[in-house]
């Protein structure tokens, strides 16, 4: 683990890429510690361990939904969002990918910024936090708040139904997405993004064994 | 296993949809699992061949 937290290895004194910002950087962990609160106030109580949640967990979800709208103003107005589209060159490295699995001998086609399956993923984890904040946002109107007062009669009965379904299972999909990015980011292989997203790095040597140049104007 | 939760109407009605069955939680963590383990298997079984064919 010496190397998610050492600024010496691997790169001593080597050329280093900017992969992430302080303020992605930020984004990401803030995101990661609001999304580990929302879990803990939805599920633990469904568990059987009781405690006062709501609070908790109302206030956390409106700041989850505020950084994802900084988030979705900063990737459309000031990032290449393009980093994160789906194209046919992600198509080709995902068939190049299955084509290996099955004996292919072809070498594998280096992505850009982002492989394909981190970009299949940030769509699915798009999907599911949106649904989650979006459906979230329409439950505070039943509770009670410093801001509002509740109204649970806008909506008729059967759709609040259909928001809480979303809501329930949007949450536990997030469950599921969770366990598979903390895979992802602990395996060895991926140690060195893991790192970049703590000290925001990558070396040239990962730049160029891991990545198209073309496709990733560093 | 149930999908959805459902509150029984006091007024004789129908009963009422009020959110996704919690039962469901463990077959989401279950695929998260299958996943990862499908993933490390065919990893290893790459690494393996590439590794041969050096």
């Amino acid at each position: 683990m010496d190397q998610l937290t050492s600024g010496r290895w691997p790169a001593a004194g080597g050329e280093r890429i900017k992969r992430h910002s302080l303020l992605d950087r930020a984004y990401h962990w803030l995101m990661a510690l609001c999304v580990f609160v929302l879990m803990a106030t939805a599920f633990l109580p469904i568990l059987g361990i009781k405690f006062e949640w709501l609070d908790i967990h109302w206030i956390t979800g409106v700041t989850l939904a505020a950084l994802v709208l900084i988030h979705i103003v900063r990737a459309l107005v000031f990032q290449d969002w393009r980093n994160m589209w789906i194209g046919r060159s992600d198509l080709q490295e995902i068939w190049r990918g299955v084509a290996r699995l099955f004996g292919s001998r072809q070498p594998p086609l280096l992505p850009g910024k982002y492989d394909a399956a981190q970009k299949l993923y940030h769509l699915g984890v798009a999907v599911v936090v949106l649904a989650v904040i979006g459906t979230g946002l329409l439950m505070l109107l039943k509770i009670d708040t410093p801001f509002w007062r509740r109204n649970p009669y806008w909506f008729s009965a059967d759709t609040w139904g259909i928001v809480y379904v979303i809501h329930g299972f949007a949450a536990m999909a997030i469950v599921a997405v969770v366990i598979v990015h903390l895979y992802f980011a602990l395996v060895p292989d991926s140690w060195y993004m893991l790192r970049a997203m703590v000290r925001g790095w990558i070396s040239g040597k990962e730049y160029s064994q891991h990545h198209d140049p073309a496709r990733w104007k560093a | 296993m149930a999908l959805f939760r459902y509150s029984r109407s006091i007024y004789g009605g129908s009963d009422q949809l009020i959110g996704a069955s919690w039962d469901l939680l463990p077959w989401f963590v279950g695929a998260a699992v299958a996943f990862i383990i499908v993933h490390a298997v065919l990893s290893a079984l790459a690494k393996r061949r590439a590794h041969g064919s050096h």
